[in-house]
């Protein structure tokens, strides 16, 4: 299972948004943070969100049982391990 | 513990160029003098007599200088400021990472700043915004780093536990092998499953 945790601030909704687009994906709340998990990787397109590189590169809170294997200014991909 | 501190009373630095110093602060940003020692030099380790001058840079707090008489600036690299020299080889963004921010509240102290600045031998070298931050960079005649910055929205309480999940994961990490972004969000990951619900719910 690819797991990705986000914490709820404004400026990272889009990235939430954008992953949620995927209909592999769940998205439920853990406190504060959203849960984004899916069976299959996460890919999010960083032009959809509309985030710049401050936020796009700080986005991410934790990874469960998952890994980053692209992070840069297009997508983010987060593949299970 | 009770937390008793109330903020920066004064950040020193030395300086070789006082006119120079004076101009940039008092005279460029007005930031007001208040505070000055004059002594003279006493100890055993032939200690100069020096000035020790004070910049108010709001909220009570202080920037503070030491100019020595007749010291002359000690040998370094070409990199870096009158206190901290670099070879070449040291990164760019490893020197800038030790720079003094200063706090503004508005988009128009900020432009103001930004305008005192490039009307004089120090323009404004850079200006960064993005969701949350705006801030714009110079280096004073000393080459010190100086940020003036304002925040675009207030930090949440969120924020708060998300920092402190996320040192308590840098530390369990930086005690292992191999420190990395990977072990520390991975190790975060846990933190948030352990914590985070419980957190709501006290500050609901």
């Amino acid at each position: 299972m690819t797991t990705l945790f986000i914490l709820d601030v404004p400026e990272n909704v889009p990235v939430v948004d954008v992953a949620s687009v995927d209909p592999a994906v769940t998205v439920d709340r853990i406190g504060p943070y959203f849960r984004i998990a899916s069976d299959l990787p996460i890919v999010i397109d960083r032009r959809a969100t509309g985030c710049r590189h401050a936020v796009w590169y700080s986005s991410v809170a934790g990874l469960g049982a998952s890994r980053i294997t692209q992070w840069d200014k297009d997508a983010m991909r987060i593949e299970p391990l | 513990m009770e937390h008793m501190v109330r903020g920066v009373d004064h950040a020193a630095f030395p300086t070789f160029d006082p006119a120079g110093t004076v101009t940039f602060y008092r005279d460029v940003l007005g930031f007001p003098v208040v505070h000055s020692i004059c002594a003279a030099g006493w100890g055993p380790d032939k200690h100069p007599d020096f000035i020790h001058f004070f910049f108010d840079i709001g909220n009570d707090d202080r920037l503070a200088f030491f100019y020595y008489f007749g010291l002359e600036p000690f040998d370094g690299g070409p990199q870096g400021d009158v206190y901290a020299k670099f070879e070449q080889h040291v990164p760019i963004w490893f020197i800038r990472s030790r720079h003094l921010a200063i706090h503004v509240d508005s988009e128009r102290a900020l432009l103001e700043y930004r305008r005192r600045l490039d009307d004089s031998k120090w323009p404004v070298e850079m200006q960064v915004q993005h969701e949350t931050i705006e801030s714009i960079y110079t280096h004073d005649p000393n080459g010190y780093m100086i940020e003036i910055t304002r925040a675009l929205r207030p930090v949440t309480p969120q924020e708060d536990l998300d920092a402190n999940l996320t040192i308590d994961a840098l530390l369990d990490v930086v005690s292992g092998p191999d420190p990395s972004m990977a072990a520390l969000l991975t190790r975060k990951a846990e933190l948030i499953v352990e914590r985070a619900a419980a957190w709501e719910l006290s500050n609901r």
